[in-house]
Formats: structure tokens, C-alpha cells, sequence
């Protein structure tokens, strides 16, 4: 491979450029007119403008990201995350027009992106899953019928949905028609796909994902778990790895499951399999991500492979050159993503322009970004701004750095997600690993941050004060003997 | 007013503080440098950074524990001058509903002429892949709704002016 284009922005596609010139390959960037002067655009050795901001008419039109490769004799294609990353259709374009996509065939893109087609994909290969039904239902009677073999609380899930979206917890059979018919209608309007599965509501889960890498001759290893349980909106903030509550054998157990699934569907690539653990450690079989993952630095920390550059070693041929055995954690990992979204309000998203924005730097300190100072965060996409990386010897160690990290890390003119990192890696269930997918549910106040923000507002205020009156003091000594001879006066 | 007002009153990015000489006075401060300080201040140790001060030394940008404070100090001078103009503006009646970001109008839920009640749904605009539901802040009846769907605004655009 001579020269690929990143189908993607901001810091996914820098960070994949960064490693494709590494391995003295030329990079394509392509950009909407809303990201000119993104970072992305200014590293790449080539880039060309793909249309106005929205995502639809730029990022997401994959014909003339097709259309350009062939232009500019582009032999890869590189999605990175979001975007066209999980479009098989897309996927099944690029390969007919004879370039390379680097990710897993259409195929498995297509199994993997039904929930109910990966479901059966798996069966054959004894991977725990949730109790509940592996097809489509309509009928709310069935349904009652399975609730009541598995047990209330249960969950309808759409098949097409993903990221918390089109997801109804039904607590008593009462509820279940009315429950299915909003669910049904929800997947519907949002997916474009009615069909509703119906799984058993686990209480207090954990998200925890495996990475997987695989060639294309059959070979599949895992690397390690990702603790992705910390998340707001259902959608995840901070990454860790090892998991604090996974041990040796478990992670045995749970690799293994996740090879299963990988081989399952053919995946070549890597790719990540998702499970829920419960309470008492079980884990269950999720969903397959077929795509390099927001958070994957963490794994990348910790077993020393840049993963980018063994997808694209596996995409032009080469046979995986590590074994299962190769793979050994080294330390502890922890990644928190930074957004522009205000802790104090919900998480809304913070528009503005960072009018100052300084990296933490540090042995063990990455920052995967797309922005500069002075850039202003665009509404058009995603409003992660960066991913904060940091590597420590123990998990301990790895959370004291986060969280010096975060105080290096100057970012103004938006609110983030720093503060509440602060708030996560100084709360007490964080540190035992003592939690779940409801942390921030269950702990969170911004009243907590306030109260902090609050007391060094005050410091603030006060050297302020205190720094003014010495300035007085010496810009006006007269001013200041005149009191003293008034006060002298009044004695 | 009834509480007497103290000399100083220090504004730091949105919180405001008062204080008196004889409360600076307990304050246990030392400098390192001429930027560098320490307080100490209910056992905790901590540092402050001078980073900016504008020639009066009124307006200062300082960092404590990693976080930028603009601050702004106001002696009884400035309060007083503050408190005068407060007066003469009077509680205005609020007549439009901006945009609090720049985003897409996903759609309009009211029409010219409608009357809505507190809490009511004006419009989703869509900002940075997620919908905000803006809703009314009281009883109103609209006038004139200023944007369409598929419309993109500004922040601070009227989006809907009120009778």
C-alpha cells in the first residue's frame, strides 16, 4: 500500500495519519468546508474538500470519497470510528472498486450490525447470553410468555439500535403492550426497522469489551479487556484497562469468548465484542463493534501494538506477527474522553471557540486531539474535543497521573468533561472499582464540582484582593500615611 | 439594603465574594514570587498563579488548583456606582426567545398567534448530533415565530418574538 485516505475528521483521522506516515505511507485527508484549518487537513500529504459542513453532504458521501481514491490512485481506504466505519454497503463499494477497506469484510460488518443476526451468528458457538428471546417479536402475549419465564424487569431492545438508543425497561406484564407498541414504532421511526427483541434487564451492569485482532488467514487473538463502565447519556466517558474486577481466569474466559465471536462472522481486523457482567461476574455476550474503537489507546498502552498499524498490516496481507501469548499486560491504563459539554448542566454541549487550550505533558501522558487554540468547536459533529491517555505502573498510579493530567490540561472558552474526570477519579467507588454503568446516576452532583469550584474561586479572589491592596500600597503611599495620620489623630 | 455592605466585592468567573479588610486579615498568604502564592486556608494547601493584571490591578487572571479565575474587584467606590445603575433599569419583560447556541432548527412546534403555556416545547434546535428540546419559560402567547426547520442559527438569533 502506497497512499490511503482517511474517510474520517478531527483526532481519530490524525491519529491514523500519524501512523500511516510512520510506516512511510502517504495520507489523504478529505474534509468538509467547516474544517479547512483542522489539523487533520494540515498534517495529511494530500486533502481535498468534499463539501459543505453537515455530515451528510461531506463525511458521510461515500461515492466521492470513492470517487477521489480512484482520482488520486488511493490503494486504502481508512474509516477510523463513526461515519462510514460500520456501513457495509460502503464497505462492499470500495472493495468492488478495487481498493483496500481497512476494517472486516462487508459480511461481517452486516452480521454484526443486526443485533439479532449476531445473536444467531454466535449461538453455535456456546457464548453466554442474556436470557431472552433471539427473534423478532410482534406478539405481546409471546412476550408476556417470555418475561415470565425469565423474570421482570425485562428489556425490548430494537435490533437496529445501539448506543442506549430504542431501549424500554418493562417492570410488570401490564405494561408490556403498551411498552412493545412504543418500542416497535420508537425502531420504527428511528432505525427504519421495526424488530424487537426482548432480553433480561440486568440491574447493575458493567460494560466490558474485548479487543480483538484478527488476519485474514483464520488467526484471531484478543488483547486484553476494557472496563468501559463510567458513562453519561449511556454513552461512555472514561476507559480503563485491566478492569479492576476481572481476574486472570475470567479474562481467560472472556478472551476466549470474544475469539469465538470474532471467528464466528470471519472478522478480519480489529474489532471489539462487547459484554455485560453482572453482579456476580457472570458475563453475557452484547454486540460486536466492527471498527476500530473511540478508546482503543488504552489497550494499546497496555499491550504495546499500535493498533492502526496492525489493521493496516492485516488489510495489505500480512500474517498477525504477535501470538495470544505475546499479549501480557504492562501497567495500567486510563482514557477520559474530554467533550465540549458543560458537568455543571447536564452535559449539554458547550459551543465556543478554545481561546486557550494547553496539553498536559508527561512520560506516560498521551492526548489523541483534532484541535488548536483559537479553533473554534464546529456544531456540525461529535463534540469530543480529545481523548486524555495516561499509563502508570498500577491502577493507583495511573489515577494520581489522570488526575495531574487534568490539572496541566488548559482548555478555555468551553465548558468539558475535565471537571467531572476530576470528580470520577477522586470518588471513592472508583478507586475500589466498586462500580457500575450507573455511576453517574448513583454518585454524580454537579453540586460537587461547584462546591469545589467554589472554594478556589475564593482562594482566587482573595490573592486577588490581597495583591490589589499591596499594588495601592505602593502606587499611593501618600494616600496611606494621610490614613495613618488621620488614624493617629483619632487616638 | 439591610445587611451593611462590605468594603470589597470580588467577582471570580461567576461567583462573587465579599469581603472586609479584617476578613483578609485571617487570610494566611505568602508570596514566592511575585506571581506565586500560597494560602492556606481550612488546612489545605494551595497555590495561586498570577497570570494577568490590567494596569488598575482591578481586573486579574488567576489559577488556583489548575482552573483559570477572571476576577474582578469591586471597592464601596465602584458597588455604589454599580447600585446606581441597577435602578434605573426596571425588570423588562422578556420579548423574544434567542438561540442559547448556534445549531439547526429540527422543527417548530408553535405557530404565529398560538398561546403556550410554561414548559411548552418551542422548537428543537440540534446542536453537535444531539437535540435540545427549547421550551417556554412562562405563560406567552407568540407573535411571530422567526425561523423554519432546517434552518441553522446563531446564538443569541431570535427564534421566536412574544406578545
Amino acid at each position: 500500500m502506497k497512499k490511503i485516505l482517511v474517510a474520517n475528521r478531527g483526532e481519530i483521522a490524525l491519529r491514523i495519519m500519524r501512523t500511516i506516515r510512520k510506516m512511510g505511507i502517504k495520507s489523504v485527508a478529505v474534509y468538509s468546508e467547516a474544517d479547512r484549518k483542522s489539523p487533520h487537513v494540515l498534517f495529511a500529504d494530500e486533502a481535498v474538500c468534499i463539501g459543505p459542513a453537515p455530515s451528510s453532504q461531506s463525511y458521510l458521501n461515500g461515492d466521492k470519497i470513492i470517487e477521489i481514491c480512484k482520482e488520486l490512485g488511493v490503494d486504502g481506504i481508512h474509516p477510523g470510528y463513526g461515519f462510514l466505519s460500520e456501513n457495509a454497503d460502503f464497505a462492499q463499494k470500495v472493495t468492488d472498486a478495487g481498493i483496500e477497506f481497512i476494517g472486516p469484510s462487508p459480511e461481517a460488518m452486516r452480521i454484526m450490525g443486526s443485533k439479532l443476526a449476531a445473536k444467531d451468528s454466535v449461538k453455535k458457538y456456546n457464548i453466554p447470553m442474556v436470557p431472552g428471546i433471539d427473534h423478532a417479536i410482534e406478539d405481546v402475549n409471546l412476550a408476556i410468555e417470555v418475561a415470565d419465564r425469565i423474570g421482570y424487569p425485562v428489556l425490548i431492545k430494537a435490533s437496529a439500535g445501539g448506543g442506549g438508543k430504542g431501549m424500554r425497561i418493562v417492570e410488570k406484564a401490564d405494561d408490556m403492550e403498551e411498552q412493545m407498541e412504543r418500542a416497535i414504532s420508537e425502531a420504527k421511526s428511528s432505525f427504519g426497522d421495526g424488530s424487537v427483541f426482548i432480553e433480561k434487564y440486568v440491574s447493575s451492569p458493567r460494560h466490558i469489551e474485548v479487543q480483538v485482532i484478527a488476519d485474514k488467514y483464520g488467526n484471531v487473538i484478543h488483547g486484553l479487556e476494557r472496563e468501559c463502565s463510567v458513562q453519561r447519556r449511556h454513552q461512555k466517558v472514561i476507559e480503563e484497562t485491566p478492569s479492576a474486577i476481572v481476574t486472570p481466569e475470567m479474562r481467560e474466559r472472556i478472551g476466549q469468548a470474544a475469539v469465538m465471536v470474532a471467528k464466528s462472522c470471519n472478522y478480519v481486523s480489529t474489532g471489539t465484542v462487547e459484554f455485560l457482567v453482572d453482579d456476580k461476574l457472570n458475563f453475557y455476550f452484547l454486540e460486536m463493534n466492527t471498527r476500530l474503537q473511540v478508546e482503543h489507546p488504552v489497550s494499546e498502552m497496555i499491550i504495546g501494538l499500535d493498533l492502526v498499524e496492525q489493521q493496516i498490516r492485516i488489510a495489505r496481507g500480512e500474517h498477525l506477527a504477535v501470538t495470544q501469548d505475546d499479549i501480557k499486560p504492562n501497567g495500567h491504563a486510563i482514557e477520559l474522553r474530554v467533550y465540549a459539554e458543560d458537568p455543571l448542566n447536564n452535559f449539554l454541549p458547550s459551543i465556543g471557540t478554545l481561546t486557550r487550550y494547553e496539553r498536559p505533558v508527561g512520560e506516560g501522558i498521551r492526548v489523541d486531539d483534532g484541535y488548536e487554540e483559537g479553533m473554534t468547536i464546529p456544531i456540525y459533529y461529535d463534540p469530543m474535543i480529545a481523548k486524555l491517555v495516561v499509563h502508570g505502573k498500577t491502577r493507583t498510579e495511573a489515577i494520581q497521573k489522570m488526575l495531574e493530567a487534568i490539572k496541566q490540561y488548559k482548555i478555555e472558552g468551553v465548558s468539558t468533561t475535565l471537571p467531572f474526570g476530576t470528580f470520577v477519579f477522586e470518588h471513592d467507588a472508583f478507586f475500589s472499582g466498586n462500580f457500575d454503568t450507573h455511576f453517574v446516576k448513583n454518585y454524580y452532583t454537579p453540586e460537587k464540582i461547584r462546591d469545589k469550584e467554589k472554594a478556589n474561586a475564593e482562594i482566587a479572589s482573595i490573592v486577588a484582593l490581597k495583591y490589589w491592596l499591596e499594588l495601592q500600597k505602593r502606587l499611593n503611599p501618600f494616600e496611606n500615611k494621610s490614613t495613618s495620620w488621620k488614624r493617629r489623630l483619632a487616638h | 439594603m439591610t445587611e451593611k455592605q462590605k468594603a470589597f466585592q470580588v467577582k471570580a468567573n461567576e461567583f462573587v465574594f465579599s469581603f472586609d479588610l479584617s476578613d483578609l486579615e485571617k487570610v494566611d498568604m505568602v508570596s514566592k514570587s511575585a506571581s506565586e502564592f500560597n494560602v492556606i486556608s481550612n488546612n489545605r494547601s494551595v497555590n495561586a498563579h498570577l497570570m494577568e493584571a490590567d494596569g488598575t490591578g482591578k481586573k486579574l487572571k488567576i489559577e488556583v488548583d489548575g482552573e483559570t479565575f477572571e476576577i474582578e474587584i469591586k471597592d464601596e467606590l465602584d458597588q455604589m456606582l454599580d447600585q446606581m445603575g441597577f435602578s434605573t433599569v426596571s425588570t423588562k419583560h422578556i420579548k423574544e426567545i434567542k438561540a442559547p447556541m448556534p445549531g439547526m432548527v429540527v422543527s417548530v412546534a408553535v405557530t404565529d398567534g398560538q398561546e403556550v403555556k410554561e414548559g411548552d416545547r418551542i422548537l428543537i434546535l440540534e446542536a453537535m448530533k444531539m437535540e435540545n428540546s427549547i421550551l417556554i419559560h412562562a405563560d406567552a402567547k407568540i407573535k411571530r415565530v422567526a425561523v423554519k426547520a432546517g434552518q441553522a442559527v446563531d446564538k443569541g438569533q431570535v427564534l421566536v418574538e412574544l406578545d
